[in-house]
């Protein structure tokens, strides 16, 4: 069976962070696909998946996820600041987050270049559409190591060594006698 | 604390809807100034979209000519989401109306997609010359390829051509070596910019005596998108 990272564990066993996932995940999941053309609020409000936008849709459900998931685990971290994590891992996690999202929103939004760059906007629009899987797959996996980043970060700062060399302390575990 | 997870939760929604709000701004401001062009160079009204018009203008359309509802498609052969309409929305349009005689479709070309798309369209026109202009839409559509890879160049277009059958090849290539219908393709471009149409697929449902009442569709829409603006346009001349 497969189990679930601590670190995943610990953060999302506090409904907050569930939450807070959430409420990233899903306007970026909208705004995808209306950028995919598989949301559509005019005349109706409708989704829609067509058979050739399948990989497109799974891949951009991936990445999303991350980044809610990397949002709110940026958060849980900020928030435990005592446990003396470095503050530069909402940077890289984060940020990698959001360039890496940028980025597979790019290769929907290429589509609109053309009507604002003329030429240079065919020629980018043109890359960002043969490269649209590969960019979306490349975003997963910027997210998977930023996740992995996190996860670090969080697992490692629980870890205690109880090694006799390191136990920098002068006090004793008392003995029963002295109780 | 909870000042820093409201802050981040704004920042993500600001960035969101910024971008939508940004892209949606870049068009329109982009479309008013194509507008005022167009409304300076000719003023396009209404009746450009009545049914006899369109087909005055030699643009290709399938329906009963009598249908009450006309959609205009502006399309261009190397767009993917013009193939997905092809492939999944329009077969449903035909089934449901276009053979029922209640909407005529008529195709305009908007070749933005790419640098051969222009060469596309002309050969699709020249091949309505010899009305098989849907037949080559469709060859054109089940066989596109990555855009300006080479699979619409001149010589891949010739060889399509060259695959419909009771197509007069000297003819078209005639046609389509003097690029014939580049200046009609051109207008047609003109016409879809001072309807705001800068994205393919785009559509306009209109009423075809008069090209009144226009609704727009945008994008490779599912069948019940379509459905609903029929239906209502049915419904209202039924009154």
């Amino acid at each position: 069976m497969i189990s679930l990272p601590l670190s995943v564990k610990v953060v999302f066993s506090i409904p907050t962070y569930i939450l807070i996932a959430a409420a990233v995940a899903i306007p970026f999941w909208i705004l995808f696909n209306a950028f995919d053309q598989l949301i559509f609020f005019d005349p109706i409000w409708i989704f829609y998946l067509p058979e050739d936008a399948i990989t497109g849709f799974i891949l951009t459900t991936i990445v999303t996820i991350l980044i809610g998931m990397l949002v709110s685990m940026n958060i849980y971290v900020i928030r435990h600041s005592k446990l003396k994590i470095s503050r530069g891992s909402l940077f890289s996690g984060s940020s990698l987050s959001i360039i890496s999202g940028v980025c597979s929103s790019c290769s929907s939004v290429g589509f609109l270049l053309i009507s604002t760059f003329g030429s240079i906007g065919i020629i980018a629009s043109n890359l960002l559409t043969i490269y649209q899987i590969p960019l979306r797959i490349i975003s997963a996996a910027i997210l998977f190591f930023a996740l992995y980043y996190i996860h670090k970060r969080i697992v490692q700062s629980c870890v205690m060594d109880f090694s006799a060399n390191n136990m920098k302390t002068d006090q004793k575990y008392p003995e029963k006698s002295d109780i | 604390m909870i000042v820093n997870i409201l802050s981040a939760l704004v920042v993500m929604t600001a960035f969101v809807f910024g971008t939508l709000l940004l892209f949606s701004h870049a068009d329109s401001s982009f479309e008013y100034k194509m507008l005022v062009m167009a409304q300076t160079a000719e003023s396009i009204g209404s009746s450009s979209f009545t049914l006899s018009n369109l087909i005055e203008q030699g643009s290709p359309y399938i329906g009963n000519l009598s249908a009450p509802i006309t959609i205009v498609d502006f399309s261009d052969f190397q767009c993917h989401l013009c193939a997905r309409h092809v492939k999944n929305t329009e077969p449903l349009i035909n089934e449901t109306y276009i053979q029922t005689g209640q909407v005529a479709l008529v195709f305009k070309h908007l070749p933005n997609r790419g640098f051969d798309s222009m060469g596309a369209h002309i050969a699709a026109q020249c091949a309505n010359d010899q009305g098989k202009f849907w037949q080559f839409y469709k060859l054109l559509y089940e066989n596109q390829q990555a855009i300006d890879s080479g699979w619409v160049s001149k010589d891949n277009l010739k060889k399509f051509a060259s695959q419909i059958p009771g197509l007069e090849k000297e003819q078209f290539n005639t046609c389509f070596d003097s690029q014939t219908y580049k200046e009609s393709i051109d207008n047609d471009v003109i016409l879809a910019h001072s309807q705001g149409f800068f994205d393919t697929p785009s559509f306009i449902v209109v009423d075809s005596t008069d090209g009144s009442d226009p609704e727009i569709i945008r994008g490779a829409q599912p069948f019940p998108a379509f459905q609903s603006v029929i239906e209502k346009k049915l419904d209202e001349l039924k009154k």
